[in-house]
C-alpha cells in the first residue's frame, strides 16, 4: 500500500540523513590529525585557572567575546594596536578546553590572545580595574561591571584570562 | 488537570506559549536596554545584580523564546491540526496534558537555572543535564501523539503537514541527543569537536524542528487562510538538507577546510527547497492578496512567508566565505536570527493563534482593531529592529576589515543603532501586548456550548 511504503521511506530517509550528517560532519572531523594534539599555545589548566574558566562561562562572557582569530584577519586585526588580534587560531589551541568559547558575536574584542596585549591584557591590575569598572579603562565600553564577584572568584577569573596568550 | 475534552491540551499550550512570549520578551528588552545604556546595571543592588547581568539574561531570553514561546505555539498548533487532518480523535488528550505539565516544568527550570549561572556554556544548548532529559521526554511525548494519531487516522489520504510533523519530531530528538551529549552528565565534548558538534546541533535545531515542523504548520495555514487548495502537495523536506549545513556558522574557523566547502555546497543547494516552498506560496496566494490586505491572520502569514524567503536568501549569502568574513561576529547576525525566529516563525505562530483560538474558545476574536494594532506595531517595530542591526553589522564589518580602527571606536559607533533597535523592539513589544490582551479577553469567559460540527479539516482536502 502506498502510505505504508511512504512511511517507511519517510522514517528511513529521515534517519539515514541524520546518520549521514553525524558521520560526515561530526565523526570524520573527529579524526582530523590537526585536532589530535595540543598546539604550542595550549597547556593544561591549573585548578585556579579552571575555576576562572567556569566563572567566564557562568557569567556568559563568550556571548560577546569570541576566542577565534580567522585566517584573513590574523596578525592584522586591530583591538588597541594594529595586528594585536594575534595569530590565526588552530585546532590544537583548544585541545584542553571544554566547552570551547569560539563565540558568535563581538560586542567586545576577540580574546583568543588577550594576554599577549602588553600593559593591558597581560596586566593583572588593568584586568581587575576593567572587570570592576569597565568604563574606567575603556570609555564607551558596553560591558557590565563584575564588581559582584568575590575576591577569590575575581582572582581565578584573572588567572584564567592570563592563560589566553 | 488531565482533561479528556478534545482541544483542551491545544488550548493550554497556546495560553502558556503566550506567557512564555511575554517573559523572555521582557528579558530581550532588558538586553537591548543594557546594550544602549550599560551603566544602568551599575546602580543595581548587589543582591540582584548578578542575576540581571547581560551574560546570564541572554541565554534565558533565547532558550525561553525558542523552547517556550515558539515550540509551545508549535505544539498547540500541531495538537489542533492532528485530529482535523486525520478525521479522528487525538491519540491521547490526557498524554498531551501530561506533556504540557512537563513542558512547563522544563521552562520554569530553565527560567530559574539560567539566571543563576547554571549553564553548559554552549549556545542554544545551555540548559543543564537534567533539563536536557526533560526536554527530550517532552518531544518523545509529542511524537507519540503525532505518530499515534497517524496510526489511527480515518482519513485515507495523509495531508502533507502530517509528514512534516512526523519527520520533524524524530530527527529533532536525535539531533538534540547527539548535540547535547545527553548520555554524559558533563555534556562535554572537548576541543575543536565541541564547536563542530554544537553547530551541527544549532543549525539542525533550526532546520529539523523550527523549519520542518514550521513548514508543516504553514502548509496547513495557507489553504485554510486563503480558502483555496494548495497549489502543490509535494513536500520539500527541508530538514533532510540541513544535516549538512551547520558548519557554515564557522567559516574561516579552525575547523577543517573540506568541512567548510562541503557545508557551503549544501547551503547553496538549500535554494531548492526554498524556491519550492515559495513557488507553492505565491501560486496559492494568486487572487488572494486582497484578502491578505483586509484580514490580519493571512496578512501575518504572508508577511512571515516573505520574511522567510529573505531569511533563506541571507542564509545562502552568509554561507559564502567572503560575505561571512564581512558580517560574521557583527550585529548583522543578531538581525538575521531575529528575522528567522521572530519575523517568520513567530509571525506564522500569530496566524495559528488567530485561526485556532476562536475555534477553541468558540467565539470570535475580542477585537479586530487590536489585531490591526498588533500587526502594524509588531511588523514596523521588527523592521526597524532588523534593519538597524543589519546596517550596524555592515558598519562594524567594514571597520574591522580596515585593520586600522581601534576596536573601542567600533563599539561607540553602535550607539545610534542600539537606540533604534531598542525603539523597534519596544514597538514590537507593544504590539505583543495588544495581542496578549486580545487573546486573554477572547478566552477568559467559559466557552459556550460546542457547535455540532466544528469540522475544519483542511479545505484543501487530502494530500498525496
Amino acid at each position: 500500500m502506498k502510505i505504508s511504503r511512504s512511511i517507511v521511506y519517510l522514517t528511513a530517509g529521515s534517519l539515514i540523513s541524520l546518520l549521514l550528517g553525524i558521520i560526515v560532519t561530526i565523526i570524520i572531523p573527529l579524526q582530523d590529525p590537526a585536532a589530535l594534539g595540543p598546539s604550542p599555545l595550549a597547556r593544561p589548566y591549573t585548578a585556579q585557572e579552571l575555576r576562572g574558566r567556569e566563572i567566564y562561562k557562568r557569567e556568559g562572557c563568550h556571548y560577546c567575546h569570541t576566542q577565534q582569530v580567522r585566517a584573513p584577519e590574523a596578525n592584522k586585526g586591530m583591538v588597541h594596536q594594529k595586528g594585536d588580534i594575534g595569530p590565526e587560531s588552530v585546532p590544537g589551541d583548544y585541545y584542553y578546553q571544554s566547552p570551547v568559547f569560539w563565540g558568535t558575536e563581538r560586542q567586545g574584542p576577540d580574546l583568543a590572545h588577550v594576554a599577549s596585549r602588553k600593559g593591558i591584557g597581560d596586566n593583572e591590575a588593568w584586568l581587575r580595574l576593567h572587570f570592576n569598572n569597565p568604563r574606567a579603562t575603556s570609555p564607551g565600553s558596553v560591558m557590565p561591571s563584575f564588581d559582584y564577584l568575590s575576591k577569590d572568584e575575581m582572582d581565578a577569573l584573572i588567572a584564567y584570562m592570563l592563560t589566553l596568550k | 488537570m488531565l482533561s479528556n475534552e478534545p482541544g483542551s491540551a491545544s488550548k493550554r499550550f497556546f495560553l502558556s506559549a503566550l506567557f512564555w512570549l511575554i517573559v523572555p520578551g521582557i528579558l530581550g528588552l532588558t538586553l537591548a536596554t543594557l546594550l544602549y545604556t550599560p551603566t544602568l546595571s551599575d546602580s543595581l543592588p548587589l543582591a540582584v545584580k548578578p542575576y540581571l547581568s547581560f551574560g546570564r539574561i541572554r541565554p534565558a531570553h533565547v532558550n525561553l523564546m525558542i523552547f517556550g514561546w515558539l515550540s509551545q505555539a508549535y505544539a498547540g498548533g500541531i495538537l489542533f491540526i492532528l485530529p482535523r487532518i486525520t478525521r479522528t480523535k487525538l491519540f491521547s488528550e490526557r498524554l498531551a496534558h501530561v506533556n504540557w505539565w512537563l513542558w512547563n516544568t522544563l521552562l520554569v527550570g530553565a527560567a530559574i537555572t539560567l539566571p543563576l549561572g547554571l549553564t553548559q556554556g554552549r549556545e542554544y544548548a545551555e540548559m543543564i543535564w537534567p533539563l536536557d532529559w526533560l526536554l527530550i521526554a517532552n518531544w518523545v511525548l509529542l511524537a507519540i501523539n503525532i505518530w499515534g494519531t497517524f496510526a489511527r487516522r480515518e482519513e485515507p489520504k495523509v495531508y502533507v503537514s502530517l509528514w512534516s510533523f512526523m519527520a520533524a519530531t524524530i530527527v529533532f530528538i536525535g539531533v538534540y541527543a547527539v548535540g547535547n551529549k545527553v548520555w554524559d552528565p558533563s555534556g562535554a565534548y572537548t576541543g575543536m569537536n565541541d564547536n563542530i558538534v554544537n553547530y551541527f546541533y544549532v543549525h539542525n535545531l533550526f532546520n529539523s524542528w523550527f523549519t520542518t515542523a514550521g513548514l508543516g504548520l504553514a502548509l496547513y495555514l495557507l489553504p485554510k487562510l486563503t480558502d483555496k487548495p494548495l497549489y502543490s502537495h509535494r513536500l520539500g523536506l527541508w530538514g533532510l538538507w540541513s544535516v549538512w549545513t551547520g558548519q557554515h556558522h564557522q567559516l574561516y574557523s579552525p575547523a577543517p577546510d573540506w568541512l567548510e566547502y562541503l557545508t557551503i555546497v549544501f547551503s547553496i543547494l538549500a535554494i531548492v527547497p526554498t524556491v519550492a516552498f515559495m513557488t507553492n506560496f505565491f501560486m496559492t496566494m494568486r487572487g488572494r492578496w486582497g484578502k491578505a490586505a483586509s484580514e490580519v491572520p493571512l496578512r501575518f502569514f504572508a508577511t512571515g512567508a516573505i520574511f522567510w524567503a529573505i531569511t533563506c536568501a541571507q542564509g545562502v549569502a552568509q554561507s559564502f566565505r567572503t560575505f561571512s568574513l564581512y558580517v560574521h561576529f557583527t550585529n548583522w547576525v543578531v538581525g538575521h536570527t531575529h528575522l528567522a525566529f521572530v519575523a517568520d516563525y513567530t509571525f506564522w505562530s500569530f496566524s495559528l493563534f488567530y485561526l485556532m483560538i476562536p475555534v477553541l474558545a468558540r467565539r470570535p476574536m475580542y477585537s479586530r482593531k487590536l489585531m490591526e494594532w498588533h500587526y502594524w506595531l509588531t511588523t514596523v517595530g521588527m523592521v526597524i529592529f532588523m534593519v538597524s542591526l543589519w546596517i550596524a553589522g555592515l558598519i562594524q564589518g567594514q571597520n574591522w576589515l580596515t585593520y586600522s580602527v581601534p576596536f573601542l571606536e567600533t563599539v561607540k559607533s553602535m550607539v545610534p543603532y542600539f537606540a533604534l533597535r531598542l525603539f523597534g523592539g519596544a514597538m514590537a513589544g507593544a504590539g505583543v501586548l495588544c495581542f496578549a490582551f486580545n487573546i486573554w479577553q477572547t478566552v477568559r469567559q467559559p466557552a459556550p456550548a460546542p457547535i455540532t460540527s466544528p469540522a475544519i479539516a483542511p479545505s484543501a482536502g487530502g494530500g498525496e
